[in-house]
């Protein structure tokens, strides 16, 4: 049905967005790399298309005049979604063309903000192009050619929004959520993406005295647990070989 | 470049230019070079090590070295770079000031930089508290609760936008090794804390008002553009010139006059009520008090134009001018500011009530101006409108200021309201007082209320006749006396 695949693309457009907000946050800053450059450009290619199809999709459901009203009012309330998504694109590809502007990358001396972030996003690059692990291309123009680029996704981007206004008459204001407050405390957040052994659900705050409190006992006891474990096979082992040798 | 941010904002308002940014960025960016800029230190969680925090005290030598300044004015310097979202501080994230010992700051990332461009939005805000609400499992700070609810009331329409987008964002966050999430989630945090403070905090991303126009856009040269510059400058050069040793006497003498009446600049008697919560000196101010407090009548003093603006000093030389008989003068004035600013239904009404009962040969209460005064002012009064009355209203305001104000000072009138005027004492509160005065404060009375007994007043003063001149000329003829003080209206009503 026309609702679930819109419901599914416009969660891929979101899911996209997401990944691509927390990249640009990344540049400039000292785990700013060619590859950042890459996944940047990926990222933005693939919401790109998203972003088309959904267009497409939404804009043949809404023109539709024989649908019933509660129809409308869903389509009207995806239609939303999607603007918002692509509001928040855009900005961030007009951000992320001004601060590639002013952090190049090939140049002798590379001038990036130390910001204490030195690890590597790809895998929230894979996140969002949905695949197993990213693959680059080594691309020697990422300070001139792929601005060039950005640069004209950017001008595509904003001719599609403004036509997306004129075209459609949806009145944003009018639409009703569906969630109330605090709804993203109800559903349940997957946990298990994390690359950094096991990590507890309950994040605790960022203090930096008392670092990192609740998973620090969580992994003491993991750490607890697992020489306890490694003892006593080598409790068993010794044993068996004393009983063998008498 | 090209791309602007014109954000489809169909109001067309567009954020100035805060020109300190570009410099700080700059600044930023030296402190970053290795050999150079600011040496920094890795910071030592439980489990992770979080390199480039730098120390407050290294951001203050380096910035006291490179400009050659002070201890003081770097620290000045560094506090405004943490005011405005620069640097961040690790330890008490809320208080944006650099201490001067070894707490730990970082830099910010270039995203989360101020910027004149890129307003900060209220979605993105939404998003950041919806995140931090999985995060806290609901338990959100007081400040950040309110705003939830505000957001969730008035953003309404975008809200399953914002959740889903807040649970995506989570999730990717999460993809990040953890060193790095740390980081970033301090990053988001600081940058909220400047541009959405708690409040008690002071904000150094006030900005004033809107433009109307793009500051970043170039103004195309028309032919309109030219036309407006050379506007410009014949009007500066037809401007009348004052030698700044004359504005500048005119100004010392004007601050040297008011000094002592300004409650910024010294004691307000009996006490300032935005500090101590005791409204006495405003009951002892009111326009239409019996006794005024010496100050004001001191004021009356300086210039006419303070006598006349304030109600009380108004009603205090209408009383000598009706004892001198020349009351007219007054309330043609008076008049005249009504035709001015009243409303436009009124005005020809007005002006032919003024024209009959001033200017007209025989007028009962006729006003003595210059010929040619009278012969514009008739012409004029053939279509009357807001200003037609201007030049006959001012040939009688400098009337009376050179004759009837210098009079009414040396007058038994204004001696004795000087000797009744009540010079309050000071209050001297102390904490406790001060705190139940704080307690007990009440709202003042509604301008609603304060505007129908200003219409009571003036219907009252209309009221009262004014004295009419051919009456008295009358009575003088027929009793051959004095006109008695009897005849003197009542004063002014008491609110």
């Amino acid at each position: 049905m026309g609702k679930e695949e819109c419901k599914t693309m416009l969660d891929a457009l979101n899911k996209v967005t997401a990944c691509y907000r927390h990249l640009v946050i990344a540049l400039g800053s000292t785990s700013d790399s060619q590859n950042l450059r890459e996944e940047l450009k990926r990222t933005r290619k693939k919401a790109q298309e998203l972003a088309v199809a959904n267009r497409t999709k939404l804009t043949s459901l809404l023109k539709d005049k024989t649908i019933s009203k509660e129809d409308r009012a869903e389509y009207e309330r995806l239609w939303v979604l999607f603007s918002s998504s692509m509001d928040l694109l855009e900005v961030d590809m007009k951000r992320s063309l001004e601060i590639g502007q002013e952090f190049p990358l090939k140049v002798p001396t590379r001038h990036l903000i130390q910001t204490g972030m030195t690890g590597s996003t790809t895998t929230v690059a894979a996140r969002a192009m949905s695949v197993q692990n990213m693959k680059y291309e080594a691309d020697s123009n990422v300070d001139t050619a792929d601005l060039r680029d950005l640069r004209s996704e950017i001008t595509q981007v904003s001719q599609m929004m403004e036509e997306m206004e004129m075209k459609v008459q949806v009145a944003p204001w009018a639409v009703e959520a569906k969630q109330e407050a605090g709804a993203e405390l109800k559903s349940n957040m997957s946990v298990g993406n994390s690359s950094v052994g096991v990590i507890s659900i309950c994040e605790e705050e960022p203090k930096e005295e008392d670092g990192a409190g609740g998973r620090d006992t969580g992994f003491a006891t993991i750490c607890a647990v697992a020489g306890f474990v490694i003892i006593v096979f080598v409790a068993v082992v010794l044993g068996y070989l004393v009983i063998n040798m008498s | 470049m090209t791309i602007r941010n014109t954000l489809r904002d169909h109001g067309q308002r567009y954020r100035p230019r805060i020109a300190c940014l570009k410099k700080a960025e700059k600044v930023l960016l030296e402190m970053q070079d290795p050999k150079t800029g600011v040496k920094s230190q890795p910071q030592r969680l439980v489990i992770t090590t979080i390199p480039h925090a730098i120390t407050g005290e290294d951001i203050l030598s380096w910035l006291a070295d490179r400009f050659q300044i002070d201890t003081q004015e770097a620290r000045n310097f560094g506090s405004m770079l943490v005011a405005l979202g620069y640097i961040y501080p690790l330890q008490d994230h809320k208080r944006l000031v650099i201490k001067p010992d070894a707490s730990l700051y970082r830099f910010q990332t270039p995203y989360f930089w101020p910027t004149q461009q890129w307003p900060v939005e209220d979605t993105d805000y939404a998003i950041y508290l919806a995140k931090r609400n999985i995060r806290k499992k609901g338990i959100l700070e007081l400040h950040e609760q309110e705003q939830y609810n505000r957001l969730h009331k008035w953003m309404n329409h975008k809200w399953d936008f914002i959740v889903m987008q807040a649970k995506e964002q989570y999730r990717a966050a999460k993809e990040r090794k953890k060193p790095d999430r740390v980081v970033f989630d301090c990053q988001e945090r600081a940058y909220w804390v400047v541009h959405r403070p708690p409040p008690g905090t002071v904000s150094a991303m006030d900005y004033g008002l809107d433009r109307r126009i793009d500051p970043n856009a170039d103004e195309e040269k028309t032919p309109d553009f030219y036309g407006r510059i050379m506007i410009f400058t014949q009007q500066s050069i037809m401007r009348p010139r004052v030698k700044s040793s004359v504005s500048i006497g005119a100004l010392v003498k004007y601050c040297a006059t008011y000094n002592g009446h300004d409650p910024f600049l010294s004691k307000c008697l009996p006490s300032n009520p935005w500090i101590t919560d005791d409204i006495t000196y405003w009951n002892l101010n009111m326009p239409n008090v019996e006794i005024p407090t010496k100050m004001r009548v001191e004021r009356w003093t300086f210039s006419f134009g303070e006598l006349l603006s304030d109600p009380r000093g108004r009603d205090d030389f209408r009383l000598f001018l009706k004892k001198e008989f020349s009351g007219e003068n007054l309330a043609f004035w008076e008049g005249c500011e009504d035709l001015k600013w009243g409303t436009a239904a009124t005005m020809r009404e007005k002006a032919e009530q003024i024209y009959k009962s001033f200017l007209a040969r025989g007028a009962p209460r006729w006003i003595n101006i210059d010929g040619k005064t009278m012969e514009i002012t008739v012409n004029g009064l053939k279509h009357p409108h807001r200003y037609v009355l201007d030049a006959a209203q001012t040939h009688i305001y400098m009337l009376m200021k050179k004759d009837s104000f210098g009079r009414y000072l040396k007058s038994p009138v204004f001696k004795d309201t000087l000797k009744k005027a009540v010079c309050p004492e000071e209050h001297k509160y102390s904490d406790a007082q001060l705190e139940q005065n704080a307690k007990n404060r009440r709202p003042s009375l509604s301008p609603i209320v304060l505007r129908q007994q200003e219409k009571e007043h003036r219907a009252k003063m209309a009221a009262n006749a004014p004295v009419d001149i051919t009456q008295v000329m009358s009575k003088l003829s027929k009793t051959g006396k004095e006109v008695s003080p009897c005849r003197r209206p009542p004063p002014p009503a008491k609110t």
